[in-house]
């Protein structure tokens, strides 16, 4: 009987180190690229920003310590103006594009929340934007904003004469027409994870409220809202993020023209890697971003951990 | 303080008919349960009272004021709903002074009415707590006192203790007749268990089907079912059926029970009322209106021996189809295997149609 | 909401009225691409919404064919974009999934690699310009540069943690007794794994893979850094459809943009009921 009961222990104990050492190779190839493309490039970024380096230096980059300059690059990136005002653009387009977004997606969530006829068909077609490779979705609007382009002719039908804006020259105009893009192509994506929050919004206590005499408003408001915090966050945050790297249809729409006057920090990064060739002072401002959206991310991370914490 | 009357009332969704014909008036003050398996229209019944569904046909008053036209944020209905639907990303308080706030109360009133209620319903010391963690009991109050706080008209509740395990919702059930009778408000309340209805309930509406089968006090519906359905849903275990023939000797008029013996006299009045010519009846009794006498004129052989404390149930004839009898300790019990014999006094004997399922009733 | 006519009403003129604003820049590219070069702009006259004498030439045109009304001719087709788009994106679907997905196992079974969430999340939170300097050195170096393979690679690197949020949440949604059934019977956890565990996931594998196909294919920048020449994607192709003679090849554009378009458009369609769940990380399951 001891030996019995002895035997099945070993076995266990053999089957569960045989599974963590399972658990550690299925999890090593994700574990490698990790390492692979965040640690490794990491240091090398670190290691290069301190120097002057180019390209066309004609030395390889792990000799880049003969052109070191310390933190020269940083001191510089500190007094770029066209850095900051990349920096400056790429808030102001996420400031006018994201709230944008999320209240026309909130708006159509809210009409689309209860059952119609034609709801799925018209469902479906309101996420097509949002699938549309965003390069295309660059070309497409860089035709539609042409002087001869049909955004042009609509108007022309309003105002009653020939209309011949060239929107995409005009700095101003340059800058609406990469944030009226940017608008049709992720308000689906609010609208989607908008819906799918007030959908769980549950229905009794919304009956509830009602009873109680609540209007729409009320309901809406002291009821909806509250209970789709969590989910508004995220939406928020993953419109955030992808806006912050804004680049494919504004590069191809106007190239961060006319002038400066569309450069968002991708765009201004690109420019000075493969026109300016400056990669010492590119891998500086790179790794100062990364530096500030990891303390962001951390913070943020840590702040709604212990909001969640309190409720 | 609300009479409410249902007037033909009924429900379809696309071709099914989830309630017809529904006639109920419900008094003053009364407490109504609205009692069927799952899918017997009960819900359906309770949310056209509430406005939260229109009627297909008939209608709804309320003090003889047709609700037809009026929705459901201004019918003065206090609502509990299953899982009690408590806004739990807010206080105590706050949940309390919704309905007061919605309705746009000016803010002292609102205080003095929440601690009112709050009083009322030994609410008062967790007022500020989150209601998310609070335990169900606590819930069940809230939930009660939330609607109670805008005075309503009447009170509708929707499986309130379906959610609530076994063991607690005894105390439940004696919390919630209690604040039944605190309030004085017409209550309906909507249940699938048998004993929640009889324990709470001032009268039974017993439902199938999307018809409404009997409506009666607790100790009517459970002693003169309707039918074979409210015979055999109410009580625990249910009324035994058995399909018997009418047999006539001279003398008297058995129902002849094959296997299991025969009984009589049957009364003249339901051989009256019997329209079949075939002479086929079903006969029922009731678990515990049996006696086991060595003499009885019924015997069927035990399967199982089911021992309940104080009294044994004993599982007699086809183990697939059992007859069910409940027996006293007190005197000797027969063993699975073994012949139960036992006699009905002749009140206890019911007898129903068997193609219509409606009882046979020997007076009247 | 109470239904009311009058809200009826609003509901479908506000519904009707953004589907209008989301279909016309589309359909103005469907239409751009059957239409001959006096239609492209309004240049000429007027502006012809839809094709007056719809062609296919666009098409003819993008896939190497010399047209009578394009004087000029392409340096190269683009059927060999297309095809760099084709293995690159499903090359690096490949990567992402087969790394992804047995994290996700490993995770979600074993607890191993708890660090994997986290810092999955953080890589999709960088933007890749940020880490492209030193991923330009290394893929110089391992003479990656240019292939569809390196483009693959970096691409299975940049999606996986798409793969491994929702392959983790599928396998946390599964129920374990199946499993545990039958490695009581005797299997090894591994072909547990392979021989009931995958099998059993075919439709959140098929979904996962498609939402990551979908990412990768609509790829600009890093094929824009990664590629020069002969492996350069759709995206980065259409750039060069342009001549000095004729200014912006209008038709050839909306043709090719139609091509490259249509499978994520048909494909997110397809993967509908899980693009919430995608999107959010797995935060929300509809």
């Amino acid at each position: 009987m001891t030996t019995h009961t002895s035997t099945i222990e070993t076995v266990d104990k053999k089957a569960g180190g045989r599974e963590a050492n399972l658990g550690l190779w299925l999890t090593l190839p994700t574990q490698l690229l990790v390492v692979f493309i965040a640690v490794f490039p990491i240091l090398m970024q670190l290691y290069i920003s301190l120097t002057d380096w180019s390209p066309l230096d004609g030395i390889q980059w792990w000799r880049a310590w003969e052109l070191w300059n310390t933190f020269a690059n940083y001191t510089d990136l500190a007094a770029d103006s066209q850095f900051w005002g990349a920096v400056g653009r790429t808030f102001l387009i996420m400031a006018i594009c994201v709230p944008v977004e999320f209240l026309l997606g909130l708006g159509l969530a809210i009409l689309f929340v209860d059952n119609f006829p034609g709801r799925k068909i018209l469902y479906s077609v309101l996420l097509v934007p949002m699938m549309v490779v965003p390069a295309v979705a660059g070309y497409m609007f860089y035709m539609l904003f042409q002087s001869g382009g049909p955004v042009n002719d609509l108007l022309s039908i309003f105002v009653g004469y020939p209309v011949r804006i060239a929107w995409l020259s005009d700095p101003t105009l340059a800058l609406f027409a990469i944030i009226v893009a940017d608008i049709w192509q992720w308000t689906p994506l609010m609208f989607l994870v908008l819906l799918a929050g007030l959908v769980g919004v549950p229905e009794d206590q919304q009956q509830a409220a009602t009873l109680l005499g609540a209007s729409w408003t009320r309901r809406f408001f002291t009821i909806v809202l509250p209970r789709m915090k969590a989910i508004i966050i995220i939406a928020l945050a993953i419109r955030v993020i992808e806006n912050f790297k804004i680049f494919d249809t504004l590069f191809i729409m106007t190239n961060g023209g006319p002038g400066v006057a569309t450069e968002t920090i991708s765009v201004y990064i690109y420019k000075i890697t493969q026109q300016d060739l400056i990669w010492g002072y590119v891998a500086a401002i790179a790794l100062a971003i990364l530096i500030v959206l990891s303390l962001v991310s951390v913070f943020a991370i840590k702040l709604i951990a212990s909001k969640e914490q309190a409720s | 303080m609300t009479q409410i009357t249902l007037e033909n009332l009924g429900k379809n969704f696309g071709s099914f008919t989830a309630l017809a014909g529904m006639n109920l008036t419900i008094a003053d003050g009364e407490f109504v349960a609205l009692l069927g398996p799952s899918g017997c229209g009960k819900s359906t019944t309770m949310n056209m009272v509430a406005g939260m569904l229109q009627p297909s046909t008939g209608s709804i008053s309320f003090d003889g004021r047709d609700m037809g036209n009026v929705p459901m944020a201004r019918r003065g209905v206090g609502f509990v709903f299953q899982n009690y639907a408590i806004f739990t990303h807010m206080t105590v308080r706050e949940n309390l002074a919704y309905g007061p706030k919605a309705q746009g109360m000016g803010s002292a009133e609102v205080t003095k009415r929440v601690e009112e209620i709050a009083s009322l319903l030994q609410l008062g010391s967790m007022l500020d707590r989150r209601s998310g963690g609070l335990s169900v009991n606590i819930l069940q109050r809230l939930a009660i006192g939330r609607s109670a706080i805008v005075e309503p008209a009447i009170f509708l509740l929707d499986e309130p203790l379906s959610n609530v395990d076994a063991a607690f919702r005894a105390v439940m059930r004696t919390e919630l007749k209690q604040l039944q009778r605190q309030f004085k408000q017409t209550m309906v309340y909507v249940t699938h268990d048998q004993l929640e209805a009889m324990t709470m309930a001032d009268r039974i509406a017993v439902m199938d089907h999307g018809k409404l089968l009997q409506v009666g006090t607790p100790l009517e519906v459970y002693n003169n079912p309707a039918d074979t359905f409210v015979a055999r849903f109410i009580g625990s275990p249910g009324m035994n059926l058995i399909d018997g023939e009418i047999s006539k000797s001279d003398k008297t008029t058995m129902v002849d029970l094959k296997q299991f013996g025969s009984f009589g006299p049957v009364p003249d009045a339901v051989l009256g009322k019997l329209k079949s010519s075939d002479g086929k009846v079903i006969f029922g009794f009731r678990p515990e209106m049996v006696e086991l006498d060595s003499n009885g004129s019924l015997k069927m052989p035990v399967n199982f021996v089911e021992r309940i404390g104080a009294r044994t149930l004993l599982h007699l004839g086809d183990p697939d189809d059992s007859i069910k009898i409940t027996v006293s300790n007190h005197e000797p019990v027969p063993k699975q295997g073994e012949v139960a014999q036992f006699t009905i006094p002749p009140q206890a004997a019911r007898y129903f149609d068997p193609q219509t399922g409606n009882v046979l009733r020997g007076e009247a | 909401m109470q239904r009311t006519l009058l809200f009826e009403t609003f509901r479908f003129s506000i519904i009707f009225l953004i589907i209008a604003l989301t279909l016309v820049p589309t359909l103005w590219m469907v239409s751009m691409a059957f239409k001959p070069i006096q239609e492209w702009s309004a240049s000429g006259g007027d502006l012809t919404w839809w094709p007056k004498n719809p062609t296919l030439d666009n098409f003819r045109f993008i896939f190497g064919e010399s047209s009578s009304e394009l004087i000029v001719a392409l340096e190269r087709g683009a059927g060999r974009p297309i095809l760099a788009s084709l293995l690159s994106a499903t090359f690096g679907t490949l990567i992402a999934m087969v790394a992804g997905t047995t994290a996700a196992y490993g995770l979600s079974r074993f607890n191993s690699g708890r660090n994997l969430p986290l810092a999955l999340i953080q890589l999709r939170l960088f933007p890749p310009m940020a880490v492209m300097i030193p991923v330009m050195i290394m893929w110089a170096f391992l003479g990656l540069t240019d292939t569809w393979w390196g483009l693959a690679l970096i691409y299975g690197i940049v999606t996986l943690p798409f793969a491994f949020w929702l392959m983790k949440t599928f396998f946390d949604d599964m129920p374990r007794e199946i499993e545990d059934a039958a490695l009581v019977e005797g299997c090894s956890r591994f072909r547990v794994f392979l021989k009931i565990t995958l099998p059993m996931m075919r439709p959140a594998l098929a979904s996962s893979a498609l939402f990551v196909f979908i990412l990768n294919w609509s790829d600009y920048l890093i094929a824009l850094l990664l590629t020069t020449r002969d492996w350069v994607t759709i995206p980065v192709y259409m750039a060069s459809l342009s001549s000095s003679m004729t200014g912006q090849l209008y038709g050839a554009k909306a043709a090719l943009g139609l091509i490259a378009a249509i499978p994520p458009v048909v494909m997110g369609i397809a993967i509908q009921k899980h693009l919430v769940r995608g999107l959010t990380f797995g935060a929300l399951k509809e």
